[in-house]
C-alpha cells in the first residue's frame, strides 16, 4: 500500500531514480540534498514496499523581492505512470502546501511547467487550483517557455 | 604574546601593505590583479615563502594548476612555520577531495597559529568528513572558547557532541546555549530546529517526561513552529510514556492530517497494544473495528481500507476485499495489483482475490458493462496469474485484453514482463518498445522500454530510444545518464556488457556506479558548516547516518559483486585479457560501439577547448577538471595490474554494511585467498557457514579452500590459527570426494547444488565425462532449474571446453521453449533483424494522455 510521508535523507536516491524515470529535468545528488536540508519539513514522498513511487520536492523561494510575500515553490513533483490514478501528486502538493504555510509563513506557491506539458498543466489547473502568473520566455535549457503558475494559501 | 615574526617573513611597509592587498584581492577573486600584486612583491623578496603560495592559489584558481601546485610548494619549503602556506596548501588538496592530507596541513597551520578561527572551522569540517570525532569535539570546543558569542559554534560543540556518541554532553551544551539567549525573535524557524533538535536529544536519552514538558511549553508559546514535527513527537512520547489516552488523541490528530500515511495507523494501532505484525484472535476484531470507525470518519483517504485487508480474516475479509477491489478496478487503477499482492503470503486471501476477480470478469464480459472495468481486470488478472508463474494463462489474458483495446500501453508493458520471466528477452523488449511508441511523449515507458533492450542485450537500440529524452548536446546519451547519476542505467548497461563477454565495457560502467556512489559521499562536505549554519540539525544527522550506511543502497552491492567477479576471472585465466583486448576478437558490432565509444569521448573534451580567456581573470575554481575520459572501451580496467586490490576494495564497506548478504562473503573469501588473505578468507566463509551452512556456493568455496593447502601455504606465524579454523569449516577426516558426494546426495534435486559439485569435482579434477554427466542430471524431472542456473550450467560447460556443450544448449532451448537465451548465434541474429523491423504499425499508434 502506498505511505505518504515527510522525505527523508534516506528518500533521495529514491527520489532521484523515480526523477530520472519520469521527467526530462533532472538533477544530481547534491540539490536534491540542498533542498532536503534546507528546508526539511517540505518534501514529501508516496513509497510502497520501500520504493519511490512519487515525491515533491519543494523549497521557499529565496530572492523574495521588497513587493513580494514570503512563498515555497515546488522545484519539481512526479508519479510513477505505473501509480497514477490515485491522486498521489494531489496529496503529496497539499502536504508540502500546508508544511510552507505552518513553518515558513508562505502566502502561495508557485512552480513552472513546459508549455507542452498539457498533462502537468491540467493537474495544476484543473486538480490543484493553481492559475498562470506568467510566461518565462526560454526557461528551459532546450529553449522551451514555462508558464509560471502559482497558487495562493491564504485562507478565505 | 604571539612570537616574533622570522626575519625572512617580514616585508618593508610597501610591501606589507602590497601583500594586505594581495589578500584582500584573493578573498575578493581579483585573479590577474592579485597575480600582478603578487609578482611586485617578488620582485623585490623572490624567496618570500607566503607571497609564493599565494600566487601559486591563484594559479591554480586561474586553470595554471601544476605551475601553481609547484609555486605552492616552493612557498611552504622556504617559509615551513607559516600557517598562511599550510592554509593554502590545505585549500588545494581540499579541493582535490584528499581529505586526509588536507587535514595534516590544517593541523600543521593550526599549530603555526593556533586560533585561527577559519581554519579551526576548516578543520572540523575535515575532521567531521573523516569521522575523527574525538578531535572534531576538541576542535568545536576551541571555537566555542573563542567566540561565544557566535550562536553556531555552541550547535557546532553540541553536534560534536552528539556524533562521538556523548548525548549528555551534548545536552548540558545546549541547555547553556538557550540560556544564553536573548530576546529570540517571533516565529524564528531557526530557533525552532535548535528546539526540536533538544526534545530528541532528550527522546533518545530516555527523558520523556523532559522531552515532552520542553516540547508542550515551547509549542504552546510558538517558539516550536513546525506542527508536524511537535504532533508526531507528541504521540510518540505520550505512547513511549504509556500515557495512552492522551497519546490515541495524539495519533488520531495526526491521521487526520495526513490520513495517507500508514505510520501513523500503526502508531495508533501499537499504542492500543496491537502490532499488525502478531495478532491475536482478539486483537484482531478490536483493529478491525478501529480500521472501519476510521473509514467511515476519513472516507476520501484508502490506507486504512487497505490496512484492514491486512488485518482481517474470514468472511470480514471477503467483504472488505470484494469492496475494495471492485471500487478500484472500476476507477482503473493500473497500480491494484502492487497494492494487494502482499496478501498473497495468505494463500487463502489469495484465492478469494482470485475468485473475486474471475466473477468480475465474468460480470463485466456482457457488452452492457463499462468496457474499462473489464479491460482492467483482465489486466490485474494476467499480473495475479504472472506472479504465481502461470505465464501462458497470463499471455492469454493478456491477448484478449490487447484485442479488447490495441491502445494502452500497460497491456504491452505487462506482457513484456510475463515473456521476460520465461526467458524471452527479445520479445520482451519489442513489447515495451511497442508500449512506447504508443506514448513516445511518457519518458516511464520510454526508460522501461530502454532497461527491456538492455536486459535483451540490444545495447544500441537501448541508446538510441533512452537518448529520446536525453539532453541534446551531451556527448551521447549513456554520457548525460551517468552526469544524471542514473543508477539504473549504469548498472542495466554494465550487466548487458557482462552478459556478452565485453568485460571491459562492464567495469566501465560498474566502475562509474562507484564513481556515483564517490560523489554522494562528497556531496556531504559542504553540509558540515552549512547545516550548523542553518540550525537544520535533525536532518544533518540523518546525513551522517546515511552516508554511513550509503553503500548498502541498491546497486552497490550489486556492482561491487559482478565487478569483483570480473577481476577474479581476469586474475584466473590469463589469456582472458589477451583475447579480450586482441583486436581480432570483436565482432563488427562491438568495433562500431568502440569507435562510436572513442567519437563520444572526443567530444566529451571539445567545448572547452579553445575558448579564449578573454578576462585573463576567469575564476576556474580550486578543484581540478574533470579527468577527460581516456579509456573510453574499458581496456584499461581490463589491464589493471591490481586488480585484486582493486576488488577487495569494493567489497570492503559490504563487509560492514551487508553482513547477512552470503554473496558478500563468498566474494571476499575470493578475493582474499588469491591475494594469500589466509585468516581473512577463511573468516569470510565462516560468515558465510553461519548464515547458511548448505549453500551451494559455500560448499564449492570449503572444497577450494581445503584443495589449497591452506596449512602449508600460509605464513608460520599464523598457521596454528589456520589449522584449526579450517578444520571448523570442513572435517580434514573425510577425503574430499566424498565430501563432495556426500552434499550431492543430500540436495538431489536442487539444480544449484548440482551444479556445485560439479564445479567442485571439476576443481578436483574428476574426469570430464563424468562431471558432464552430472551436469546432465540437471534435467532429470524433479530438479528445480530455471534458465538462471541453466546459463550458469552452460557457461561452465563452455568454461571446461566440454564437447557436449552444445548438446546441453540445445536442450536447454527445449526445455524453455519460450527462451531465446539459449538460441544459437544464427538463431539470435534472425530474431534481433525481426525485432528491428517489427515495429509498430503506425496506424495504432495513438498517443494517448494520461493525467498524473
Amino acid at each position: 500500500m502506498v505511505n505518504i510521508r515527510v522525505a527523508t535523507v534516506d528518500d533521495a536516491i529514491g527520489m532521484q531514480a523515480c526523477n530520472l524515470q519520469n521527467l526530462p529535468e533532472n538533477y544530481t545528488m547534491k540539490y536534491y540534498l540542498y533542498h532536503l536540508l534546507t528546508w526539511p519539513s517540505l518534501s514529501y514522498v508516496a513509497e510502497e514496499g520501500g520504493r519511490i513511487v512519487g515525491y515533491i520536492l519543494a523549497k521557499m523561494e529565496e530572492d523574495v523581492g521588497p513587493e513580494d510575500e514570503p512563498h515555497g515553490h515546488v522545484t519539481s513533483i512526479s508519479v510513477l505512470r505505473s501509480y497514477r490514478r490515485l491522486g498521489l501528486a494531489q496529496r503529496l502538493m497539499v502536504q508540502s502546501q500546508k508544511a510552507m504555510e505552518a513553518v515558513y509563513r508562505a502566502s502561495y506557491v508557485s512552480l513552472h511547467v513546459r508549455k507542452s506539458n498539457r498533462a502537468a498543466l491540467g493537474l495544476y489547473k484543473d486538480s490543484l487550483g493553481f492559475t498562470m502568473s506568467d510566461v518565462e520566455k526560454k526557461y528551459y535549457a532546450d529553449g522551451e517557455d514555462a508558464y509560471a503558475m502559482r497558487l495562493s494559501l491564504k485562507q478565505t | 604574546m604571539a612570537p616574533a615574526i622570522p626575519a625572512k617573513r617580514q616585508l618593508p611597509s610597501k610591501e606589507s601593505t602590497l601583500f594586505k592587498e594581495l589578500l584582500t584581492l584573493y578573498e575578493t577573486r581579483q585573479l590577474k590583479k592579485g597575480l600582478k600584486t603578487a609578482d611586485q612583491i617578488l620582485k623585490k623578496f623572490p624567496e618570500h615563502g607566503e607571497t609564493l603560495c599565494m600566487k601559486g592559489l591563484l594559479l591554480t584558481h586561474m586553470g595554471r594548476r601544476e605551475e601553481g601546485i609547484e609555486t605552492v610548494k616552493k612557498g611552504i619549503r622556504l617559509d615551513i612555520t607559516s600557517h598562511i602556506v599550510w592554509h593554502v596548501f590545505g585549500l588545494i588538496q581540499k579541493a582535490e577531495k584528499n581529505h586526509e592530507e588536507a587535514l595534516k596541513s590544517y593541523t600543521q597551520a593550526l599549530k603555526c597559529d593556533k586560533e585561527n578561527t577559519n581554519i579551526l572551522r576548516d578543520a572540523a569540517n575535515l575532521q567531521t568528513q573523516l569521522r575523527l570525532y574525538d578531535a572534531l569535539v576538541e576542535t568545536r570546543h576551541t571555537l566555542l572558547r573563542l567566540r561565544p558569542a557566535l550562536r553556531q559554534n555552541w550547535i557546532g560543540l553540541a553536534v560534536a557532541y552528539h556524533l562521538n556518541g556523548q548525548l549528555s554532553d551534548a545536552k548540558q551544551v545546549l541547555e547553556a546555549y538557550e540560556k544564553t539567549l536573548k530576546n529570540v525573535p517571533d516565529y524564528d524557524v531557526e530557533h525552532s530546529e535548535v528546539l526540536l533538535y533538544h526534545v530528541r536529544l532528550l527522546e533518545d536519552l530516555n527523558e520523556f517526561t523532559e522531552a515532552l514538558t520542553l516540547l508542550d511549553s515551547n509549542a504552546k508559546s510558538r517558539a516550536i513552529v513546525d506542527r508536524r514535527v511537535i504532533r508526531e513527537t507528541r504521540a510518540r512520547l505520550l505512547s513511549k510514556l504509556q500515557q495512552t489516552d492522551e497519546a490515541e488523541g495524539a495519533w488520531r490528530v495526526l491521521i487526520e492530517t495526513n490520513p495517507d500515511c500508514t505510520g501513523y495507523y500503526r502508531g495508533y494501532l501499537n499504542n492500543k497494544g496491537i502490532i499488525i505484525e502478531s495478532l491475536t484472535d482478539e486483537s484482531r476484531a478490536e483493529a478491525t473495528q478501529i480500521l472501519r470507525d476510521l473509514s467511515s470518519r476519513i472516507p476520501r483517504a484508502s490506507a486504512h481500507r487497505r490496512l484492514a485487508l491486512t488485518v482481517a480474516t474470514g468472511e470480514e475479509f471477503n467483504e472488505l476485499a470484494k469492496d475494495y477491489l471492485t471500487t478500484r478496478i472500476s476507477k482503473g487503477i493500473p497500480s491494484l495489483f502492487a497494492d494487494v499482492k502482499t496478501l498473497y503470503q495468505d494463500p487463502v486471501k489469495r484465492d478469494f482475490v482470485e475468485k473475486t476477480m474471475e466473477e468480475l470478469r465474468e460480470q463485466w464480459s456482457s457488452p452492457s458493462s463499462e468496457p474499462t472495468s473489464y479491460l482492467w481486470t483482465l489486466y490485474f488478472l494476467a499480473q495475479h496469474h504472472s506472479y504465481l508463474g502461470r505465464q501462458s494463462r497470463a499471455l492469454a489474458l493478456l491477448d484478449e485484453a490487447i484485442e479488447h483495446t490495441p491502445t494502452l500501453p500497460e497491456l504491452y508493458t505487462c506482457k513484456g514482463r510475463v515473456l521476460k520471466r520465461l526467458g524471452d528477452f527479445l520479445g520482451a523488449a519489442r513489447s515495451v518498445d511497442y508500449a512506447r511508441q504508443l506514448d513516445g511523449q511518457d519518458r516511464f515507458l520510454n526508460t522501461k522500454c530502454g532497461k527491456y533492450m538492455l536486459r535483451a542485450g540490444l545495447v544500441e537500440e537501448a541508446n538510441q530510444v533512452l537518448g529520446l529524452f536525453t539532453k541534446k548536446d551531451a556527448a551521447s546519451p549513456g554520457s548525460d545518464l551517468e552526469d544524471m547519476q542514473s543508477l539504473l542505467y549504469l548498472i542495466e548497461e554494465g550487466n548487458a556488457h557482462n552478459r556478452s563477454g565485453n568485460l571491459g565495457m562492464a567495469l566501465k560502467r560498474y566502475t562509474a556506479i562507484q564513481q556515483v556512489f564517490n560523489d554522494y559521499e562528497d556531496d556531504q562536505f559542504d553540509f558540515h558548516s552549512y547545516s550548523i549554519r542553518k540550525f537544520t540539525i535533525l536532518i544533518y544527522l540523518n546525513l551522517i547516518d546515511w552516508e554511513d550506511r550509503l553503500r548498502s543502497f541498491p546497486n552497490y552491492p550489486e556492482a561491487a559483486l559482478a565487478a569483483s567477479q570480473i577481476y577474479v576471472r581476469l586474475h584466473d585465466d590469463q589469456s582472458l585479457l589477451a583475447s579480450l583486448t586482441a583486436p581480432a576478437a570483436l565482432s563488427d558490432a562491438e568495433k562500431k560501439a568502440k569507435n562510436k565509444a572513442k567519437k563520444a569521448a572526443r567530444k566529451q573534451e571539445d567545448p572547452k577547448k579553445g575558448v579564449p580567456n578573454a578576462q585573463g581573470n576567469e575564476d576556474k575554481g580550486l578543484e581540478p577538471e574533470p579527468a577527460k575520459d581516456d579509456d573510453p572501451d574499458g581496456t584499461k580496467l581490463l589491464q589493471a595490474s591490481d586488480r585484486l586490490e582493486k576488488a577487495a576494495a569494493w567489497l570492503a564497506p559490504l563487509t560492514r554494511l551487508t553482513k547477512d548478504n552470503i554473496d558478500v562473503w563468498i566474494a571476499v573469501y575470493d578475493v582474499a585467498v588469491r591475494r594469500n588473505k589466509w585468516l581473512q578468507a577463511i573468516r569470510a566463509l565462516s560468515h558465510a557457514q553461519s548464515l547458511d551452512a548448505k549453500h551451494p556456493e559455500l560448499h564449492l568455496r570449503l572444497i577450494d579452500l581445503r584443495k589449497r593447502n591452506p596449512s602449508s601455504a600460509c605464513a608460520e606465524a599464523i598457521r596454528p590459527a589456520v589449522i584449526a579454523s579450517v578444520q571448523e569449516l570442513i572435517p580434514d577426516e573425510m577425503s574430499l570426494d566424498t565430501y563432495n558426494s556426500q552434499y550431492l546426495q543430500t540436495h538431489t534435486t536442487s539444480a544449484n547444488a548440482i551444479l556445485s559439485c560439479a564445479r567442485a569435482s571439476h576443481r578436483l579434477e574428476a574426469p570430464l565425462a563424468e562431471i558432464e554427466d552430472l551436469v546432465f542430471t540437471l534435467f532429470h524431472a524433479d530438479v528445480d532449474l530455471d534458465v538462471k542456473t541453466s546459463l550458469a550450467a552452460l557457461a561452465f560447460l563452455e568454461g571446461i571446453k566440454s564437447v557436449r556443450a552444445e548438446e546441453f544448449r540445445t536442450a536447454c532451448d527445449s526445455k524453455f521453449e519460450l527462451s531465446t537465451v539459449f538460441k544459437s548465434q544464427e538463431e539470435l541474429a534472425a530474431l534481433r533483424q525481426n525485432g528491428a523491423n517489427g515495429t509498430v504499425e503506425s496506424e495504432t499508434a495513438q498517443p494517448e494522455e494520461v493525467l498524473g
